[in-house]
């Protein structure tokens, strides 16, 4: 018997793309199908959650590291 | 030099400028001393290392507290301590272009207004600048650069009218007082080289007793020369000043100044073409004598004491009175005629000359706009003993060269200290030119080395030239400025930065800032190449940035160096300006990635591994060979470097957030051979892959760039770049092979190459400089039927290094005599038919 799922479809850059899937790499909660670089589907349920978690994400990566620069 | 098409007329109407904006006393400031010590405000009590920046600050804020200002509108508050509403606007402020920030005592220019040039030019006299984009230029008054004013003839009083004559607001009062009070005090205090030793001196005896009392000042007197000297002053006081008229000028056209030449007399304000000649005139009608009072200090304590002066607010000033120098002998050296100064280079030496004595201090120069010339004229024109101390032996050499090119200096009077040269000049004076590390080594010298050092250290030299500053920490300074006994010092360089803070306390070992050249205008008068600069943003592979995210930070940058897409744009760009007929310089300072990238696109390479003759054979074919249009190079070729015939630059991988090294690169092309054709624009492209740190370092090492005035256009899809034929990397499949063998590559080869010296860093100065190992040969166990191809090998070479495709052919002389011979026969045939 098939079973349907909700999902929404997400188009991002590969970057974006790269870090859904480590998020998803936890418990694979999140992608319904993986469709190429830059498109997702992700279980609509989740969508409120995926896009908290990827904003700290964000702010994690963004954070810029200390100063290395001495030369 | 070539003359320059556009430089004459422009140079014209600055100079037009200049004159108005600079005006020229007949007589010299006045040095008196008065008693305005009592009144200046401020108590030193502050002890340790207080530098210029600290000292105005400090000043400007406490002025600031003494305002009275009540918030003028509701939207005051947003602006908190920079809310300067209560400074009035004049009626006529279109017409005025300064603003002037009375809590930093920074001025912004508007450079669009018709009274910019004037102001441009007084500008540059009074203060620094600080930024210099189009439309905005942003200076800074600082204690120095007034000095520096005050030193070429102006009068405080001159420098506050003027200021407030195009200042959109009323002068603040605050700013007024600065000036006053930091040229008040200007010129009490002197630092004079006699004999070896250093001695303060002063026409003011109290004014030294009062430095004596000094807890500071005080303790780096020598002892037993406990009283206070009084002599007679060597013509102090009336000093004419040449060039005062044009301090801020510009050069002049030659014939005009050759008119001017005849009818003026010797006191009168000569013109700048002038300046050399009137400085070896005799003016001996200033013959009034003036006590000087004097005591010795250790030479060890010099900084100490200028440091400690500057915080007393009496700066030290630091001249070489090099015409009424006796003790000396002089140099025979001129500028051959033939030899043309750029109006800017003058510009800078009449800083440096400002008041016919020789100041010590730096003059920043762009990469390329002849920083060599200023140092050659600034030699002849003092015309004594002078040491060049530059960064390696390859430009020890250029450097004599360029004297012997453009002075007509005895080619024996210039002597070469290397580790494989050790030349002393025949006759009594001379130029010796060495490097840094020659003559700040203390161990392991040889004993002719040791012989010639003993040599430099044991008599006084007149000028003392710095090439390439910056890259020098201040402790070698200290060392070499206190080896070496110099009058005066001259510092040259294009980039006066360092992201550490070392270069802070040049000012007191070499000097202020004389001089630094607005790149755009340089630019715009054809003198350097223009450069179009562009970011080039490349997205992260998802595979790439997975592993990003994953990674230590040291892996890290080989990842987004490393990244597919960054790979294609490069190959885009070198495509696309090959076509165009440009020479491109690609820029990586991993060794890793600049060893895959230019293998896989099948160019030469070279860093720091790679042989001389084979470095040499490569930039030779690259200069003249029209098939090899792309080099690539690791951080050996980021200063140096001199291929004029590069027009384009892309950078893949670079040294984190250096301003400077972004600024010696784009310095590579700006002496591109093309840059006076007809709408010629060099390139520089830095790759960029986007969300990875090299974004943040990427828009901190375009700082120093675009306060020069450059804009970096940010590019974010390449037009095309799909339908690039043979486009490496194209299929997920090549990319997922890219990032296996880059994940199997440990953390070392993420690391930065490490080389002493620059591109020629083998041959650099240092008796320490190392000769690469040899490697060994290599062990193996195999058949023989392998080697000969019985086991179904055979050997195929892929990635086949470019480098070894430049060798010449046939270099075996037998091989050369068979070909000679069967020519010859073949000649001997036909002549018989």
């Amino acid at each position: 018997m098939p079973k349907a799922v909700k999902g929404v479809l997400v188009q991002c850059d590969p970057s974006i793309k790269a870090i859904i899937l480590k998020i998803d790499a936890l418990d694979h909660d999140f992608i319904v199908e993986d469709l190429d670089d830059q498109t997702l589907v992700v279980k609509e349920s989740k969508l409120v959650e995926l896009k908290q978690r990827l904003e700290d994400e964000l702010s994690n990566t963004q954070q810029m590291p200390e100063e290395s620069g001495s030369e | 030099m070539p003359p320059k098409r556009k430089a004459s007329t422009t140079g014209s109407r600055s100079e037009r400028a200049s004159k108005r904006s600079t005006p020229a006393p007949s007589t010299p400031m006045s040095v008196d001393s008065s008693d305005e010590y009592s009144e200046q405000g401020e108590p030193p009590d502050e002890s340790e290392a207080e530098n210029i920046d600290k000292a105005i600050n400090k000043f400007s804020l406490e002025s600031y507290n003494r305002q009275q200002h009540q918030a003028t509108d509701s939207a005051s508050q947003l602006f908190g301590s920079s809310d300067f509403a209560y400074l009035s606007l004049k009626p006529d402020h279109d017409n005025r272009p300064l603003w002037i920030d009375p809590v930093k005592g920074r001025i912004i220019l508007e450079s669009f207004s018709p009274l910019a040039a004037y102001a441009q030019d007084f500008l540059t006299t009074i203060a620094e600048p600080l930024s210099r984009p189009t439309f905005l230029h942003e200076y800074a008054l600082t204690p120095h650069s007034l000095y520096a004013a005050v030193s070429v003839g102006l009068l405080p009083s001159d420098i506050i009218n003027v200021l407030d004559r195009l200042s959109k607001v009323p002068l603040p009062e605050n700013i007024r007082e600065f000036i006053t009070k930091c040229t008040a005090s200007y010129g009490k205090v002197k630092l004079v080289l006699k004999h070896n030793r250093y001695f303060v001196e002063s026409t003011d005896p109290e004014m030294l007793q009062r430095l004596l009392k000094d807890e500071v000042v005080g303790k780096t007197r020598i002892e037993g020369s406990d009283e206070i000297t009084k002599e007679k002053a060597p013509q102090m006081g009336g000093l004419v000043i040449p060039g005062t008229k044009n301090a801020a000028g510009v050069k002049q056209q030659p014939d005009q100044a050759q008119a001017q030449r005849t009818d003026q007399d010797a006191e009168g304000p000569a013109k700048e073409d002038d300046i050399f000649l009137t400085l070896r005139e005799e003016d001996d009608d200033e013959d009034e004598t003036d006590q000087v009072h004097s005591f010795e200090i250790v030479s060890d304590d010099v900084e100490v004491v200028q440091k400690r002066c500057l915080e007393l607010e009496f700066p030290m000033l630091e001249e070489y009175d090099f015409r009424n120098d006796e003790v000396n002998p002089n140099l025979e050296i001129d500028l051959k005629p033939s030899a043309q100064i750029r109006h800017y280079q003058e510009k800078s030496l009449s800083k440096m000359f400002g008041n016919g004595r020789a100041k010590s201090g730096i003059i920043v120069l762009p990469c390329g706009a002849g920083k060599t010339l200023v140092g050659i004229t600034a030699a002849c024109t003092i015309k004594k003993g002078i040491v060049v101390l530059c960064t390696s032996s390859m430009s020890v050499v250029q450097w004599r060269n360029e004297f012997i090119k453009w002075s007509n200096i005895n080619p024996d009077d210039i002597a070469i200290f290397t580790s494989d040269h050790k030349e002393k000049f025949s006759r009594s004076t001379g130029i010796i030119v060495s490097t840094y590390s020659m003559v700040t080594q203390t161990k392991g010298r040889s004993h002719d080395s040791q012989k010639m050092m003993d040599f430099l250290q044991g008599r006084e030299w007149g000028l003392m030239i710095l090439d390439e500053v910056h890259v020098v920490p201040a402790s070698i300074f200290r060392k070499v400025t206190h080896s070496i006994a110099t009058h005066s010092k001259l510092g040259l360089t294009a980039t006066l930065l360092r992201e550490d803070d070392k270069i802070r306390d040049l000012n007191f070992l070499i000097g202020p800032k004389l001089y630094e050249a607005n790149w755009m205008e340089l630019a715009e008068q054809g003198h350097i190449a223009k450069v179009q600069c562009a970011e080039v943003w490349c997205p992260m592979t998802t595979e790439f940035y997975q592993e990003y995210l994953r990674e230590s930070s040291r892996k890290r940058s080989l990842l987004y160096i490393m990244n597919p897409r960054k790979f294609q744009a490069c190959q885009f760009l070198i495509d696309y300006h090959e076509k165009r007929g440009d020479k491109v310089i690609v820029f990586s300072d991993n060794v890793y990635a600049l060893e895959k990238y230019a293998l896989k696109l099948h160019k030469a390479y070279i860093y720091g591994g790679t042989p001389q003759a084979e470095r040499l054979r490569i930039l030779e074919n690259f200069q003249h060979n029209d098939l090899v249009n792309t080099v690539f190079l690791s951080k050996i070729g980021d200063t140096s470097l001199d291929l004029p015939e590069a027009t384009c630059l892309i950078q893949i991988s670079s040294h984190y957030g250096s301003r400077r090294q972004e600024a010696q690169r784009l310095g590579r092309i700006l002496r591109a051979k093309r840059r006076n054709d007809e709408g010629f624009n060099a390139f520089f492209y830095s790759l960029v892959s986007k969300d990875t740190q090299e974004m943040y370092y990427s828009s901190k090492r375009q700082a120093f760039l675009v306060d020069q005035g450059y804009a970096f256009k940010v590019i974010t899809h390449l037009q095309g770049i799909e339908n690039l034929p043979n486009l490496a990397y194209a299929s997920p499949q090549e990319r997922t092979e890219l990032l296996q063998e880059v994940m199997l590559q440990n953390e070392t080869s993420a690391d930065v190459e490490k080389i002493d010296g620059d591109l020629f860093g083998e041959r650099s100065g240092g008796p320490g400089s190392k000769r690469f190992a040899k490697k060994g040969a290599r062990r193996t166990a195999g058949m023989l039927s392998d080697l000969s191809g019985g086991q179904d090998m055979a050997y195929i070479e892929y990635n086949k290094s470019r480098n070894k495709e430049l060798k010449g052919k046939s270099q075996n002389p037998f091989m050369k005599k068979m070909f000679r011979d069967q020519a010859k026969r073949r000649a001997q045939n036909t002549n018989l038919d």
